[in-house]
């Protein structure tokens, strides 16, 4: 399956001092001397996680999320099984967290399989 | 008529057998129930919304991505469409190409949610048993259970494979 990472073609704006880029994580400052408060900032939002949930629905097979679940995390049966019942019975799971950039790429994915999922900006 | 099976007929082939005629008709109508993916309801569906509140992030998700899953999507149904061309319902059998399986698997799932959107599907319709073709949501219901009996039968071919 292709793939178009939002990510790739976005950049933050941090302040008035410096944009970050998603892609290389290259802050650029505008005015030299002043951007060690905004690179924690940026830092942080590089580091911050991003989850993915499942949600469940009333169409999908057990076995199909299952293997959905295995294809694209590669995840073995059993984790793969944990995931889906937990969707089953709690009507969502988290199924995996990390970078914003992969974490899109796996949406992508899920969305290509047709579950139902979500992105979420991890609370820390 | 033997019990409904997917097996591998040699290296390049797969063979669903045991099709009953209420089957045949079902994925005969397979091709016009995918056509109804760009209704609103089923659309949406498959083409979701990734953020719970971000309506800019959706809007900005939408504008990249919906292309390529749209592509994705009718590429399988196509692909289904031909191949059931193949299927003669008086030997309620069909032969079609292996690396055709993932299309397969995506247009049944397709179809089976688009049924699910156009007439708002529950748990609980999911469980009824009391169901009368003649009403068209029933008749949904019972197209949804037959696509998704043809679908496990990929699965569970695709496990085998797998190991």
């Amino acid at each position: 399956m292709g793939s178009i990472p939002i990510a790739r073609s976005t950049s933050l704006r941090l302040g008035c001092h410096l944009t970050l880029c998603y892609c290389c994580g290259v802050a650029a400052p505008s005015q030299p001397g002043t951007i060690h408060i905004e690179e924690t900032a940026s830092q942080e939002a590089l580091a911050t996680p991003w989850n993915i949930v499942v949600h469940n629905d009333p169409i999908n097979l057990m076995s199909y999320v299952t293997m959905v679940f295995q294809r694209i995390f590669g995840y073995p049966r059993e984790k793969a099984e944990r995931h889906m019942l937990e969707v089953h019975r709690k009507g969502r799971s988290l199924v995996w967290s990390g970078g914003r950039e992969q974490a899109e790429l796996y949406v992508q994915q899920l969305h290509g399989y047709q579950l139902l999922a979500t992105l979420e900006k991890a609370e820390l | 008529m033997n019990p409904l099976s997917l097996r591998s007929a040699d290296e390049k082939t797969l063979r669903l057998t045991g099709i009953s005629p209420v089957l045949a008709h079902c994925l005969f109508e397979l091709p016009e129930i995918l056509r109804l993916r760009d209704q609103p309801a089923p659309r949406r569906r498959l083409l979701q919304d990734p953020s719970p509140r971000d309506v800019e992030a959706n809007a900005e998700w939408h504008r990249l991505i919906d292309g390529e899953l749209q592509h994705l999507f009718a590429s399988a149904g196509e692909t289904v469409a031909r191949d059931l061309t193949q299927l003669d319902p008086a030997s309620g059998q069909l032969d079609f190409p292996a690396d055709h399986a993932n299309a397969w698997m995506s247009a049944l799932n397709q179809a089976r949610l688009i049924l699910g959107a156009q007439c708002d599907v529950t748990e609980t319709d999911m469980e009824r048993e009391d169901l009368d073709v003649r009403d068209p949501r029933h008749k949904a219901l019972v197209q949804i259970h037959l696509l998704g009996w043809v679908l496990h039968l990929f699965i569970d071919h695709d496990d085998e494979t797998a190991v």
